[in-house]
Order: C-alpha cells, then sequence, then structure tokens
C-alpha cells in the first residue's frame, strides 16, 4: 500500500513536471517581424540588368565619444587558440580615430529612375564564393555579405577544431545548421535560400567566437573597412534606404539619391555610448531583464 | 539494516549530486552542442578534450559512470535488500537515469529545445531526489524503532512538509527552464524572471514556516530539527546565491565569454537548489516515519469513517 501511494506520487509529480515544461516551451518563442530589407516581396519579378549608367554609394561611418577597449578573450581552455592568438581581444567594437570597422551597409528599399521598386526585381546569383575562416579561433571576416543561393565556403586555418552553428531566425526560410570541422579538414560549402539581416554565427567548443552574415537580394551591400569607408558599387539610378547595421549599436538609416553615373555620399554615425548587447532589428533580438545594479562592469 | 549498502546508496547519492554540477557547467559554459553528435563525440568514444568539448563530453563521462553506479546498486538491491518497495524504488532510480540520458541525447540532437534541456534538468533534480529517498530509506535511523510522536494542533507538519517539497520542485523546473531560455550572451527573459522570483518567495515563505513550525512543535526531536536546521541553512544561501547569480548572469553579455564568476556562482546555485530540495524530502520522509494525527485528527477520521461505512 505504501509503495503504491510513493508510486502515485511520483507519477503526479512526473506529469506535472512533463506539462510545465511543455507550457513553457509552446510559450517560450516569440515571432520576430518580417524582414524585407531584401524586397522579397513574393511577387514575380523582373531580372536587373546593368544599363551602364549605374552609380556608386560611398561614405563612412563615424563613431563617436569614447569607443569602449576591446577586452582581453580568455583562450586558456584550449591550448592551441592560445599560442596562435596570444593577445585575443574581442571585436564587438573596432574603431580607429573614431571610425567604425564592421558595419554593414546596405540598400533597405528604394525607388529605381523608372519608378519600380528595388524590390520588384531579381539579381543574378554570383558565381564566387564567400570565404569565412576560422584562423587564431576568430572567424575572419567578422562579418559578410552575400545573395541568396550564393556559396559560403568555410574553411579551418587553425590546428584545432571548430563547431560553426548558424543561427537565423525561426521561420525566415533559412535552416539552422551546426557542423563540426576538425583541424585541417576541407572546407564546408553552404548557402541560404532567403534574406535575413544578419544571420549570427558561433563556435559552440570555443564561445567567444562569433560572426555575423547577411544576406541580400541584391548585390548593393559592403563592410565597412578598418578606417571606417564604404562603397558600393552599380547602384542604379534611384533614390534608395541606405541603411549601416552595427551588431552592438543596431541600424541606423538615411536617404539617398543615386545620380546616373554619379557618386552619392552618406555617412552615418554611432554613439560609443549607446547600443546594448542586443540589436533593434533582425536575427538577434533579444529581451533585457530588468535594470539592475551590476557586477563586473566593463 | 546493511551498513555497507547504505553507504554505497550515499556515495551514489553524491555522485549524482557531481553529474548536476557537471550539467549545470555546461549550460553556463553554452557547451551543450560543443559536440554535435550523440551517443559518441565525434563519432569517438574518447575525443580530444579542448575547448567546450571538456565540459560537454566530460558531462557524458559522470552522467555514463552514474548509470553504471545506479546499474550496481540495483543489483546489490536485488540481493541484500529484504524490502521489495525498495528495490522497486531503486528500479525507478534506473528508470530514470536511463529516460535522463536519453533526454540528453534527444536536446543534443535537436539542438537545445527548451522543453527538452528544461525536462533534462528537471529529471536530474528528480533522480537525485530518488536517490536521497533510497538513502534515507537505507540508513540504519529509519530502521530502528521510533516512538510515534503526536502531531499538535494546526496544519499536519506532514503535510506543511509536502506542500514545500511541492513548491520547491516547481521552482527547480522554473529555474531549470529559465536556465535554458537564453544563453550567457542573451539576457534572461523578464517574465520567466521574475517568475522564478516569484517562486523564491513563495519558497522562502512556505519552508520558512515549515522550518519554524518543527522547532515551534518538536524542537527536542533531533530527528526532525536536523534536517530542518540544515534546510534554513542552506535556504539562507541559496537566496544569496540567487541575488549573485542574477547579477553575474546580467552582465555576462557584455563580456566575451562565460566568466568564472557567473559560472561559479550560477552552477553553486544549482547546487544548493537542488540540495534545498533533498534536506525537504528528508525532513518530509522523517516527519512521515515519526509523526501520527493528533489524537483529535484521529478522532475525526474515525468519526468520518464510521459515517461512511
Amino acid at each position: 500500500m505504501m509503495l503504491k501511494k510513493r508510486a502515485r506520487l511520483w507519477l503526479a509529480m512526473t506529469l506535472t513536471v512533463s506539462l510545465l515544461a511543455l507550457s513553457f516551451a509552446c510559450g517560450g518563442k516569440k515571432d520576430t517581424a518580417e524582414d524585407n530589407s531584401s524586397g522579397d516581396n513574393g511577387t514575380t519579378a523582373k531580372t536587373f540588368a546593368p544599363k551602364g549608367d549605374e552609380g556608386t554609394v560611398t561614405g563612412k561611418v563615424n563613431l563617436t565619444g569614447t569607443a569602449p577597449a576591446p577586452q582581453p578573450i580568455d583562450m586558456s581552455q584550449d591550448a592551441n587558440c592560445k599560442s596562435k592568438n596570444p593577445n585575443a581581444t574581442t571585436e564587438t567594437v573596432v574603431a580607429k580615430d573614431g571610425k567604425l570597422q564592421n558595419v554593414f551597409v546596405y540598400i533597405k528599399d528604394g525607388t529605381l529612375a523608372d519608378g519600380s521598386k528595388i524590390g520588384d526585381w531579381t539579381f543574378k546569383t554570383p558565381d564566387t564564393e564567400v570565404v569565412l575562416d576560422q584562423n587564431g579561433c576568430h572567424y575572419v571576416p567578422h562579418v559578410i555579405g552575400l545573395q541568396p543561393n550564393q556559396k559560403l565556403k568555410v574553411t579551418n586555418s587553425d590546428p584545432t577544431g571548430h563547431n560553426i552553428h548558424v543561427l537565423p531566425k525561426s521561420g525566415g526560410g533559412n535552416e539552422e545548421w551546426n557542423e563540426s570541422q576538425p583541424g585541417g579538414a576541407g572546407p564546408i560549402v553552404k548557402s541560404f535560400k532567403r534574406s535575413e539581416i544578419l544571420i549570427p554565427v558561433k563556435c559552440n567548443q570555443h564561445p567567444w567566437m562569433k560572426a555575423y552574415i547577411g544576406v541580400i537580394k541584391h548585390p548593393f551591400f559592403a563592410v565597412t573597412k578598418d578606417d571606417g569607408t564604404f562603397e558600393l558599387k552599380g547602384v542604379p539610378p534611384g533614390t534608395y534606404t541606405l541603411a549601416a547595421w552595427h551588431e552592438k549599436y543596431g541600424e541606423k538609416t538615411a536617404q539617398v539619391k543615386v545620380d546616373a553615373k554619379g557618386t552619392a555620399t552618406t555617412d552615418f554615425s554611432f554613439d560609443a555610448g549607446g547600443g546594448t548587447a542586443s540589436v533593434e532589428n533582425g536575427s538577434l533580438e533579444v529581451m533585457p531583464a530588468m535594470d539592475l545594479p551590476m557586477l563586473m562592469k566593463h | 539494516m546493511n551498513k555497507g549498502l547504505h553507504r554505497f546508496t550515499l556515495f551514489v547519492t553524491g555522485a549524482t549530486l557531481v553529474l548536476i554540477v557537471a550539467g549545470a557547467l555546461v549550460t553556463s559554459h553554452d557547451a551543450g552542442l560543443a559536440v554535435p553528435d550523440w551517443p559518441l563525440s565525434f563519432g569517438k568514444v574518447f575525443p580530444e578534450m579542448t575547448g567546450n568539448v571538456f565540459w560537454e563530453h566530460g558531462h557524458r563521462m559522470v552522467a555514463a559512470s552514474v548509470g553504471i553506479l545506479i546499474i550496481v546498486l540495483n543489483v546489490l538491491f536485488w540481493r541484500y535488500e529484504k524490502r521489495i518497495w525498495v528495490r522497486r524504488l531503486g528500479f525507478v532510480a534506473l528508470g530514470a537515469v536511463i529516460a535522463q540520458g536519453l533526454l540528453g541525447g534527444l536536446t543534443v540532437i535537436f539542438w537545445l529545445p527548451l522543453a527538452i534541456s528544461a525536462a533534462h534538468a528537471t529529471l536530474a533534480q528528480l533522480l537525485f531526489c530518488t536517490l536521497v529517498t533510497l538513502s534515507v530509506f537505507t540508513s540504519p535511523a529509519w530502521s530502528e524503532p521510533h516512538a510515534k510522536i503526536e502531531e499538535k494542533e494546526g496544519t499536519p507538519l506532514k503535510f506543511v512538509c509536502v506542500a514545500s517539497a511541492i513548491t520547491i520542485l516547481i521552482q527547480l523546473v522554473i529555474g531549470a527552464t529559465l536556465r535554458h531560455s537564453a544563453t550567457w550572451d542573451k539576457y534572461l527573459p523578464t517574465g520567466l524572471l521574475l517568475t522564478h522570483v516569484a517562486g523564491a518567495f513563495a519558497v522562502t515563505m512556505l519552508l520558512g514556516y515549515t522550518i519554524i513550525t518543527v522547532h515551534r512543535r518538536h524542537a527536542l526531536e533531533t530527528y526532525l530539527t536536523t534536517p530542518a536546521g540544515i534546510a534554513a541553512t542552506l535556504l539562507v544561501v541559496q537566496l544569496c546565491l540567487g541575488v549573485a547569480a542574477y547579477l553575474t548572469r546580467q552582465a555576462s553579455p557584455s563580456g566575451p565569454q562565460p566568466r568564472n564568476p557567473m559560472i561559479g556562482i550560477t552552477v553553486a546555485h544549482v547546487a544548493c537548489g537542488a540540495l534545498v530540495f533533498a534536506t525537504t524530502i528528508v525532513l518530509t520522509l522523517r516527519s512521515f516515519r515519526v509523526l501520527k494525527p493528533s489524537s483529535e485528527t484521529a478522532k475525526g477520521y474515525q468519526r468520518l469513517s464510521a459515517e461512511t461505512s
């Protein structure tokens, strides 16, 4: 009788636990807003062909205020990483002389000179591969861009193994994947079906390793260099919304008019003291918790 | 009573607590997917233990060891334990550790879905609780004859203890879900965090009432006051660890990687939570062992029984 009572108690407890866990799981995820930055509107689209009157968009991204100092990374949990990259630091904010590197700049929306929307067009998928290397237990480059179905070639130049864990937002049309790549192994080649701003990449073996992949329907995007400059070539004449996305500071937009064979210049400016660990748009949206005093501020 | 069997049961219980710590280290290091395959690790039994592979594969090794220990415990129960219900509870522990291994594999294969990861963490606590229960049942103190102590007037202590244990279990489920809802580089979801804080308040109130009740009604019964005193100490430690875990965890997303203060404090919070649960289970079992209903309550039962028959 004693056992029967205890067995019933266990059964009831197990069922309660399962139901609670399930209810939390079902309510846990929230849908993120649809990203229309690429102009994937689902309508039948014309294929874009250059007419020879395309222009260029250039500019630079400034960082005002004092840039946060890069934080040292402790790679002692993997001797191969530590020996190859003994003075590794974070790449969240890379700025020199007030110019911000690793900002993804792209045409978010706009109208061509003939009145058509940029989202109404399709663009040829480039044959070139975009390389994401793992070197010194860092992703190099830190931010990359490519078009849907363009090949992404992931290489490993380290003597240690890595996991490439790509985390697109759920329901966005791109699949999450997580593959290990031992040191010296051949490249992993993948592609993305849909546009997405921006897809985080992490290594589950080395948690400091992060990269971001922008997938854009058209080829009008760039990543700022170490002097904060960017250049978008072959942009058809028109008026556009230009966006600049940074992993810490989020996204800013500006209007830009591109004349036939002209060069339009647009600069962006981010406040070094602004931003959070999350971003305003895209795949990295999180819900900050209560704002209480913090330990270990950097 | 077999003292050797009791000592071995205690050893397996301790090993299960180590397993909970190993699992918590995996979560805090964000190492759950460092090894993407299961049951082997990169197709091997023993891969190179670099980076987060150390924590994930280490957890698998500790889990396998605990699984073997529980199998051995069942063999020993079958050989030396005369109480069939204790043997059966040993089988429950075996079933739980097998289910736990499967949940661990599933959460890797499906890339850490919240429901499976939270269930994995919760079942770990239930497995630990089962082994604590077995340790109590195999202890010499359990087999010694105890004079039944009459419950004092008021809510029976046994029921208060059960209510505390259930509340703690619910709080453990919420905590497990909270921990697995965001990795170290993201902020914890506010709703779940506040639910966990509310749970802490409920546990503090109920367990505090339980402890005070034990000391007020049965101050001379060390069989009850000892676990109550330990539970009180652990509860205070756990609340402090909870606040420290929150502060370090909230600072975590701005860091370059999971840092030792956050990892150490959060893992200690998980382990201390398991110990609070275990101590409350011990107190509950002991209260059932030595307490009998008050004479007024017994008369009430008799009257009710007579009326219904």
